[in-house]
């Protein structure tokens, strides 16, 4: 998979670096901003109230 | 496969990868690897971005507490559900900890801070004052409750009054308060409770179901209240919403704002 991805990226290997990074922080983002978010909820670490 | 078994030295990678076996092995690894890595990212999630955007909200919401009780509109009968109603300081835990309380116990407002339970006594009424709040995250409010002793002082800040509420003895203390840590200068107003408020103590552990915790003579629902007590609830353990760690105090001061004054008990030890 991950290697896959690194034969696909274009340009050198600087800018295969460069592209890596940002995939991987674009993914962050995604799992923090919009996923993380959305699944929490429907977890039950939060529950703090009786009833 | 001899070719993976021996060490062929200068062997292409290409050749490992057109094996579909192994790719596929790899493939499997290689997203497992990751799943763990996004349970690692979750509770990196869990226990400290969730403080940051919850505090910038506790911020909001205390900011705007603040202008409410500076136009005096701090004193309605029926709060809005998700704002501010009140701020509650536990000296024990440090002078800076001070969280502004917001009416309701849904998650988006416990995301902002301590929630008051609908439907239970205000600040300082005849009756059981609700709040629960987070102990993981979101700011963990009442990340430390547990370490609560009995005597603490829970200090609440409403538009015109201080309420000084304290930790009840705690299971096991109640037998010889009085020649014992009832002594003790900052247990003044602080003894076991009589009548239906026998059971009731400092700090329990309960089911996450059991909810006459909050009701106005705890453990009692139904029967009218003659104390003023204060109950914060929060999960345990903690990560964890198996049980719920309850802490009541009971009412020993208060004072009106109008005084100027803040109360003594807001220093840690008073």
């Amino acid at each position: 998979m991950y290697s896959w991805i690194w034969r696909h990226l274009p340009g050198s290997r600087a800018v295969k670096l460069l592209e890596a990074l940002l995939l991987v922080a674009a993914v962050v983002a995604l799992l923090m901003l919009v996923a993380f978010p959305w699944v929490e909820p429907r977890l039950p670490f939060n529950e703090v109230t009786a009833g | 496969m001899s070719h993976v078994q021996s060490p062929v030295r200068g062997s292409p990678p290409s050749r490992g990868r057109r094996d579909p076996v192994r790719t596929t092995a790899r493939g499997m690894g290689e997203l497992l690897l990751t799943a763990g890595l996004v349970v690692l990212l979750f509770v990196f999630y869990e226990a400290y971005v969730t403080d940051w955007t919850s505090a910038q909200k506790q911020h909001q919401a205390t900011a705007k507490l603040d202008d409410t009780w500076r136009n005096g509109r701090g004193l309605v009968e029926r709060p809005v559900h998700g704002a501010g109603i009140a701020k509650m300081y536990i000296p024990a835990f440090g002078p800076d900890f001070v969280f502004t309380v917001l009416q309701g116990t849904d998650q988006d407002v416990l995301a902002v801070g301590p929630g008051h339970y609908e439907g239970t006594a205000g600040p300082g009424q005849l009756g059981n004052f609700g709040v629960a709040g987070h102990r993981v995250g979101k700011g963990s409010p009442f990340n430390s409750l547990d370490l609560l002793a009995s005597c603490d002082a829970i200090v609440v800040e409403t538009a015109d009054h201080w309420y000084v509420y304290r930790v009840l003895p705690l299971q096991g203390e109640s037998d010889g308060w009085a020649a014992g840590k009832g002594t003790q200068p900052q247990c003044r107003g602080v003894a076991p409770l009589p009548g239906h408020y026998a059971n009731v103590v400092g700090k329990t552990i309960v089911l996450p179901n059991q909810v006459d915790v909050i009701a106005p003579v705890p453990g009692q629902p139904g029967r009218a209240p003659v104390n003023r007590l204060i109950t914060l609830t929060t999960c345990n353990p903690q990560f964890s919403a198996r049980e719920r760690l309850i802490v009541h105090g009971v009412l020993v001061a208060s004072y009106r704002k109008a005084d100027g004054k803040r109360p003594v008990e807001l220093t840690a030890g008073a």
